[in-house]
C-alpha cells in the first residue's frame, strides 16, 4: 500500500492543472468569502431631485451621487431605470423615495436605513435634516417638523423584493457560460481525441467552415436554454419581462460569442475532456461567484471588485437584469454592450487563428505539439502505432 | 492514463489474510516458486457470458512450464475475455481456471507477469518510478529493476519516450519479479523486424528458464516462434496443434499474370476471394480448375502452392459464421 | 531551414507520380526525416516500413497535407483528390458506419449512396450500417476507415497503419479493399509493420531514424542485400554473435562478405530478412564509428 501512495503522489506532483486547481481554488474562494461575500451594503447611490434637492442631506448609507432641483419624479425614475443610482429621493410634500427593487440586498439595506431614520429621528421634516439621532439640528427639524408626513417609499421593479426576480435573469447567464464555455470546449477536445483533427486538416474544408459548423450546434442549444430558462421564469416564478426582447437577444448574442469563443480556446489548450473541464471550471467558477449574480457588486472590497469587472458574466447581469426588470433601453446599457462586443471579437479571432493553426499544414521546427491519436483508445490499432507524447521531442 | 490492467483490481482475496500472510505473500527477490509439477495454467470447459451473448465458451487451455503457447483469433473472438478469466480479473460462468493447481487468487498473480496491449504503464512517472512501484507491489527486488540497456531512460517520463522503448520498459516490468507464467497480449505489434526479433529472444530465454509464456499476436510469422498454437474463434477454440498440424497440406491456388488487375475484378466478381501478393494473386479454397474456369480466357499461369499459415488461418475462422463478427 | 515547396495539381496523369524529393522535417531539434525521397504511381501500392520513430507517420502525414516539410519538395494532389487514413482507424466512434460514410461523401461533394454501399458490401459491413463506429470490432473499425477514405475515388490514398493490430481475416479483407483502390488507378501509399505485406506491394521504402534504409521494389531490396543469412540452431557466439536475430526460434546470422563457415543452413533471404540485415548493418556501422 505505502508504494501506491508513494505512486500518487508522485503522479499528483507532476499533474500542474489539478495541483493548480487544488491550490488556486482555495485561494479564489477564501478571497472571495473573505472580501467578497457579503450581503451586507455599505453604500447606496442616490440621486435627489426636487427644489430642496440642494438643502437636503443624507447620511450614510445613502451617497447622493447627483442633485437635481429642476427635475422631478419621472425623472427620478429614469435614472432607477437606468442604473444610475438605487435610490431617488424627490422632495416635496410628501417626499416621494423610489427604492430600485431589482437590487435586491440594496433595496433591503435602503428600507432598513429608512425604517431607521424614521424611528430614531421622528417622523422626517420635508425639508428638515434625516440624519443620525442625537444630531444638534435635529432637535430644531423635529420641533419644526411635527406633524410633517412620513415620505411615501416605492419599490420599483421588483415591489415584492422576491429572490427569483433576480437570480433568473442571472441564471440566464450563467446557462450561457455553462453551455459556451464547458460544452464547447468538451466537443472540439473530442476531436482532438479521437484523432480525426488531423484528417480534418486534410479535407477540402475551409478552416472557418470547421469552426462555425463545430460551434453551430452549441449555439442552437445555448439558445434553446436560454428560451427555456426565461420562459420557465416568467410562465412559473411570475419574472417580469419588461423591456425590448430585441435588445435582450442582442446583449445575450454578443455574451454567446463570448463564451463559445473561450470553450474554444480552452479546447485548444486542453489534451483531453479532463483537462477541459478543469479549465473550464476554473473560469466558471469566479464568474458565478464575483459577477453581481449572488453577491451584489457594491459590497465587494474594491480591492477585488476589479476582477469582477474583468468577467463578461457581470456584464450580461446588467443586461439581463436591466432590460428584464427595469425595461432598461440600449441607449444606458453601452457600457456593457460596448465591453461584450470588444471581448467577444478578442476571443473569437484568437479562437478562429488557434483553430486555422489546427487546420493548416503545421510547421515543424517551431516544436509546436501536434494533435496526436491517444494510447489506449480501446481499439487494438491505436493504441500501438502512435502515442500521445508526439511533440517537440519526438519524431514518428 | 493507463492503469495496468490486473494490479489491485478485483482480484480474489484469499480467506483470512492476516498480516503474518500479507508478509508470506512478498516473495524474496528472485526467487522463483516452487516447481510445479502440473500445468502452470490450466483452463477446463470455461465459458463466459454476458447477458445472452457468449463471449467464450467451452475453451480447454493448457500451458506448460517451459512452452510457448499462441493465441491467435480474431478481435472478439474472445481471447481478451479468456485472458482476463485466466488472470482472475473476470469471473467464469462455467468451467474452472486453475493457476499453478489452484483458482487464481492473489497470491497466483504474484507468480504471473501480465504485458497488457496497452502497455500499462504510467505515463506521468519516469520509467525508473514504474518499474520501483512495481517492485514494491509484487515483491520484486527493487535494485535491479531497470536492465543495463534502459538505463539511460531510467529518469525520463514514459509518456515522452518512443514507443519502441516503451514496449521494452513494460517487458521488463513484466518480468521483474521473475513470474512463473507469462502472458503477453500482441507484444510486438507495431514494432519493426528487428526489434520484434529482440524480443522475441527474450520471451525465449525466460521460456527456457522454466516460465510458461501465453502470447497473443497477429503475426503469422511469429506463430513459428510457439511451440504450440490455439486458435480461436467465436469464443470457441477451433483448431489447435503447431503450424504445420495446423496447416496440413492445405494447397492455395496461385494465378500470375500481368493483367493482375482485371484478373482480381474477374475473380471477385466469381465470389472467388482472392489476395494480392505483389502481383500474384493467391485463391485459398477455390481448386485450380474452378480457378482457370472463372479466369475463361485470360492469360494466366494458374499452378498450386502450399497454403501459409495465414491463409489457412483465415479459412478456418471464416468458415465460422462471419456475420457474428462483434464489437 | 527554406519552407518545403510543394507541387499540387488537379490533373491525375497517369504514369504520373507523387511523392516526395528529398524532404526533411524537423520538430524542433529533432529530425524527424532526413532527406526522404519517395515516389508512389498510380494505379500501384506503395508500402512505407520501419519501426516506431522511423518516421513513416512524418512522411504519410507530409504526403497527406497535414504537415508542411522544413526541406524539400513533395508533390500531391489537391485536396479533394486525396484520401487519408491517419493512425487509428480516424472513423468518428459516436457516429454509425453510414453516418461516417455520409460525412465524408458530403465534405468531398460525392454520393456516399453507390461506392459507399459496394464497399461496405465487399468488406462485410453491410450489415453493420447503423452501428455506432465505436462499437465496431478493430478490424472492422479500420475496414471502415480505409472505406471512408477511398470513397471519393481519389488520386492518392494514403493509408497510416490500417492493418496493425488488425487480425489476420480482417487483414485480408482489407487488402482486397486497398488492391481495389489501385485497380481504379488511385496511387495508394501505406504504412505497414508487416513485412509480409510489404512484399504484396510494387514499391518498398524501409525507414530507419528518418533516414533510408532500403527502398525499390521488394525483389530488388532482396536482391542488394550484401551477403548471405543462414539459420542455425543454437545463437552464435564471439563476433557471430552481433549478426544474429533470432526468427521462429531459430537464428538466422548475417555474413556481410558472404564467406559463411559450414554450420547452418542458407537461407533463400525474404523482405523482412533484407530489412532486418539493413538494419543491423546501419546499426553496427554507427557503433564502430562510435568505437
Amino acid at each position: 500500500m505505502w508504494a501506491m501512495i508513494v505512486k500518487e503522489f508522485r503522479q499528483l506532483r507532476r499533474d500542474r492543472r489539478t495541483l493548480a486547481m487544488m491550490i488556486v481554488m482555495p485561494v479564489i474562494l477564501l478571497i472571495v468569502f473573505g472580501y467578497a461575500a457579503s450581503f451586507d451594503v455599505s453604500t447606496i447611490s442616490t440621486v435627489v431631485a426636487g427644489p430642496q434637492a440642494r438643502a437636503t442631506v443624507l447620511r450614510a448609507p445613502f451617497d447622493v451621487v447627483q442633485r437635481e432641483p429642476a427635475e422631478g419624479a419621472s425623472w427620478a425614475r429614469t435614472q432607477l431605470r437606468d442604473g444610475r443610482a438605487a435610490v431617488a429621493v424627490v422632495t416635496g410634500t410628501p417626499a416621494a423615495v423610489f427604492i430600485d427593487g431589482s437590487q435586491l440586498f440594496t433595496a433591503r439595506a435602503a428600507l432598513t436605513a429608512l425604517a431607521n431614520m424614521q424611528r430614531q429621528a421622528g417622523p422626517l421634516a420635508s425639508a428638515g435634516t434625516a440624519g443620525a439621532p442625537g444630531s444638534a439640528g435635529t432637535a430644531g427639524a423635529s420641533a419644526g417638523t411635527a406633524g410633517a408626513r412620513a415620505p411615501e417609499v416605492t419599490v420599483l421593479y421588483n415591489p415584492g423584493l422576491k429572490t427569483a426576480a433576480v437570480m433568473i435573469p442571472g441564471l440566464a447567464g450563467v446557462v450561457l457560460v455553462f453551455v459556451g464555455t464547458i460544452i464547447t470546449s468538451l466537443g472540439v477536445v473530442r476531436e482532438r481525441q479521437s484523432g480525426t483533427l488531423e484528417q480534418l486538416a486534410v479535407m477540402p474544408l475551409r478552416p472557418r467552415d470547421v469552426f462555425l459548423g463545430k460551434i453551430a450546434p452549441y449555439f442552437a442549444v445555448a439558445v434553446l436554454d436560454l428560451a427555456i430558462v426565461i420562459a420557465v421564469g416568467v410562465a412559473v416564478f411570475g419574472v417580469p419581462f419588461r423591456g425590448s426582447l430585441g435588445v435582450f437577444a442582442l446583449g445575450a448574442l454578443l455574451f454567446l460569442f463570448v463564451t463559445l469563443g473561450l470553450g474554444v480556446l480552452i479546447s485548444s489548450v486542453s489534451e483531453n475532456q479532463g483537462q477541459a473541464i478543469q479549465l473550464s471550471v476554473m473560469i466558471m467558477l469566479p464568474q458565478v461567484l464575483l459577477s453581481g449574480l449572488i453577491f451584489p457588486l457594491s459590497s465587494i472590497a474594491v480591492g477585488v471588485r476589479w476582477i469582477s469587472y474583468l468577467l463578461p458574466l457581470t456584464y450580461f447581469n446588467e443586461i439581463s437584469r436591466g432590460v428584464m426588470l427595469r425595461a432598461e433601453p440600449i441607449g444606458p446599457l453601452w457600457p456593457p454592450f460596448v465591453f461584450l462586443a470588444l471581448l467577444g471579437l478578442v476571443v473569437v479571432t484568437l479562437a478562429t487563428l488557434r483553430f486555422r493553426a489546427y487546420l493548416a499544414p503545421a510547421t515543424p521546427g517551431r516544436g509546436r505539439r501536434t494533435p496526436a491519436a491517444p494510447r489506449g483508445l480501446a481499439t487494438t490499432a491505436a493504441g500501438t502505432a502512435l502515442h500521445g507524447g508526439a511533440g517537440a521531442g519526438e519524431a514518428r | 492514463m493507463s492503469e495496468p490492467e490486473g494490479r489491485g483490481v478485483a482480484w480474489t482475496e484469499e480467506r483470512g489474510t492476516s498480516d503474518e500472510g500479507r508478509r508470506r505473500l512478498k516473495r524474496p527477490a528472485g526467487e522463483r516458486g516452487p516447481a510445479v509439477s502440473g500445468a502452470l495454467a490450466e483452463c477446463v470447459g470455461v465459458t463466459r457470458r454476458f447477458g445472452r451473448s457468449i463471449a467464450v465458451d467451452g475453451v480447454d487451455l493448457r500451458v506448460d512450464s517451459g512452452e510457448v503457447v499462441g493465441l491467435l483469433g480474431a478481435n472478439g473472438a474472445g481471447k481478451t475475455t479468456l485472458i482476463r478469466m485466466l488472470l482472475g480479473l473476470l469471473q467464469v460462468s462455467e468451467g474452472e481456471v486453475r493457476l499453478f493447481g489452484e483458482p487464481p487468487s492473489r497470491r497466483t498473480r504474484q507468480r504471473i507477469g501480465y504485458l497488457p496491449q496497452t502497455l500499462g504503464l504510467y505515463d506521468d512517472l519516469t520509467a525508473a518510478e514504474n518499474l520501483a512501484f512495481s517492485a514494491a507491489v509484487f515483491g520484486g527486488d527493487t535494485s535491479r529493476a531497470l536492465p543495463a540497456a534502459l538505463r539511460p531512460y531510467g529518469r525520463r517520463l514514459v509518456g515522452d519516450l518512443p514507443l519502441g522503448v516503451q514496449r521494452r520498459v513494460a517487458f521488463a516490468e513484466a518480468l521483474a519479479h521473475r513470474p512463473d507464467l507469462l502472458i503477453l497480449d500482441e507484444p510486438t505489434s507495431g514494432v519493426d523486424p528487428l526489434a520484434r526479433a529482440r524480443l522475441w529472444e527474450t520471451i525465449g530465454e525466460t521460456a527456457a528458464a522454466g516460465a510458461g509464456v501465453l502470447v497473443t499476436t497477429h503475426y503469422m510469422d511469429e506463430a513459428g516462434e510457439c511451440g504450440r498454437l490455439v486458435i480461436m474463434a467465436d469464443g470457441r477454440v477451433v483448431s489447435r496443434g503447431t503450424a504445420a498440424e495446423i496447416t496440413g497440406d492445405a494447397r492455395v491456388t496461385v494465378v500470375e499474370t500481368d493483367a493482375w488487375a482485371r484478373a482480381f475484378g474477374v475473380l471477385e466478381a466469381a465470389g472467388l476471394r482472392a489476395a494480392l501478393v505483389g502481383r500474384t494473386l493467391r485463391v485459398p479454397g477455390a481448386p485450380p480448375d474452378v480457378v482457370r474456369r472463372a479466369l475463361g480466357g485470360m492469360d494466366a499461369r494458374v499452378s498450386e502452392a502450399p497454403m501459409t499459415l495465414e491463409e489457412r488461418f483465415s479459412q478456418i475462422t471464416s468458415s465460422i459464421s462471419r456475420t457474428e463478427e462483434v464489437g | 531551414m527554406s519552407g518545403g515547396g510543394t507541387v499540387s495539381s488537379d490533373q491525375a496523369v497517369s504514369g504520373d507520380w507523387w511523392g516526395t524529393d528529398a524532404v526533411s522535417v524537423w520538430y524542433g531539434k529533432v529530425l524527424a526525416l532526413d532527406r526522404v525521397t519517395f515516389r508512389a504511381a498510380a494505379g500501384q501500392v506503395s508500402a512505407v516500413v520501419g519501426g516506431d520513430g522511423a518516421g513513416r507517420t512524418t512522411l504519410l502525414r507530409c504526403l497527406a497535407g497535414a504537415l508542411a516539410a522544413s526541406d524539400g519538395e513533395i508533390r500531391r494532389p489537391a485536396a479533394r483528390r486525396i484520401g487519408y487514413q491517419p493512425a487509428g482507424s480516424g472513423t468518428y466512434p459516436d457516429l454509425t458506419v453510414a453516418q461516417n460514410l455520409a460525412f465524408r461523401a458530403a465534405v468531398y461533394g460525392v454520393s456516399a449512396a453507390g461506392s459507399g454501399a459496394d464497399y461496405l458490401e465487399r468488406a462485410g459491413l453491410a450489415a453493420a450500417r447503423d452501428r455506432l463506429a465505436g462499437r465496431l470490432s478493430g478490424g472492422m473499425r479500420q475496414k471502415l476507415g480505409v472505406i471512408a477514405a477511398m470513397l471519393h475515388q481519389p488520386a492518392l490514398l494514403v493509408l497510416d497503419e490500417p492493418t496493425t493490430g488488425v487480425d489476420p481475416v480482417s487483414r485480408i479483407e482489407l487488402w482486397s479493399l486497398i488492391a481495389r483502390a489501385a485497380a481504379d488507378g488511385a496511387a495508394v501509399v501505406l504504412a505497414t509493420s508487416y513485412l509480409d505485406e510489404a512484399e504484396r506491394a510494387s514499391h518498398v521504402l524501409a525507414l530507419d531514424a528518418g533516414r533510408e534504409l532500403a527502398a525499390g521494389t521488394p525483389q530488388q531490396i532482396v536482391a542488394s542485400m550484401p551477403g548471405t543469412v543462414r539459420v542455425m540452431d543454437a545463437r552464435p557466439a564471439g563476433d557471430e554473435a552481433r549478426r544474429a536475430w533470432r526468427r521462429n526460434a531459430r537464428w538466422q546470422v548475417w555474413a556481410p562478405d558472404g564467406r559463411a563457415p559450414a554450420d547452418g543452413e542458407p537461407v533463400q533471404p525474404d523482405l523482412q530478412d533484407a530489412v532486418t540485415v539493413a538494419a543491423l548493418a546501419r546499426e553496427l556501422a554507427m557503433s564502430g564509428n562510435r568505437q
